[in-house]
């Protein structure tokens, strides 16, 4: 198994203001790395939705980067309510959140099909009362 | 044309600066996803939104600058990050769509 840089974020559930800081470190170091800048996109995109994810519906949860010579893997999991139709859950539009959320700019619907439009391999394992775990592998290789 | 260059011209607050670069498209929205998926690295994004979360989002897309319509001014945790992050942000009096029309006229977008 190739050597990997693994990165470990505690996501707050809590707090919406500090949302964002996981996905902001992996694009730094991404970056530092020379990895080409739509590469980091698609990762900063992907990881940050999955992070305000866990801060809206799951009061946070734990951020893992693991970064390889050709590829990111990131792993997202929460100890929330857990998803009862992933299916429906990845349709474009479909929110469950709250008109509080919605006032801060999120909640159009769009979180999951924009972490697996910009990820090139997205595995969902949900179980309701249980919690949910994101898999993305983002390839280097454009 | 630059972003102070056109804070300039159009007579906007300068709430904090950044990095001065062109201002090659735009982007109009207050959804963030809408926003992350779609904005253009280059752009001005025109938005209402006044929350911490518009500059992480604008740091994901790296916007050239944000522009806060309708006379909103960043709340004091957004004033606080865009000056860390090194963000523009700009405040119009105007709706979205006449400030959209300015960056259009004066940056030729």
């Amino acid at each position: 198994m190739d050597e990997c840089i693994r990165l470990e974020y505690d996501v707050d559930g809590q707090n919406f203001a500090s949302a964002g800081h996981a996905s902001e470190s992996v694009k730094r170091m991404l970056k530092q790395m020379g990895v080409p800048a739509q590469t980091v996109r698609r990762v900063a995109i992907a990881m940050y939705e999955g992070e305000i994810n866990m801060v809206i519906h799951a009061h946070g949860g734990k951020a893992v980067a693991e970064i390889y010579p050709d590829h990111i893997d990131i792993t997202l999991a929460d100890h929330g309510p857990g998803i009862a139709d992933i299916s429906l859950a990845m349709q474009a539009g479909y929110s469950t959140a709250t008109e509080n959320i919605r006032s801060l700019g999120f909640g159009a619907g769009m979180g999951l099909p924009n972490m697996k439009k910009y990820s090139d391999d997205m595995q969902i394992d949900s179980t309701v009362g249980v919690g949910t775990t994101v898999k993305l592998r983002v390839d280097f290789e454009e | 044309m630059t972003v102070s260059e056109f804070a300039k011209q159009a007579g906007y607050t300068v709430f904090s600066e950044g990095e001065d670069r062109a201002i090659g498209s735009g982007y109009c929205g207050d959804f963030l996803s809408n926003i992350i998926s779609r904005a253009t690295d280059d752009c001005a994004w025109l938005t209402v939104m006044n929350n911490v979360n518009v500059a992480a989002v604008a740091t994901l897309i790296d916007c050239a600058c944000i522009i806060l319509c309708e006379g909103v001014a960043p709340d004091e945790a957004f004033a606080a990050r865009a000056k860390q992050l090194g963000l523009w942000v700009l405040g119009a009096k105007e709706n979205v769509f006449e400030a959209a029309k300015k960056v259009a006229e004066l940056c030729g977008v």
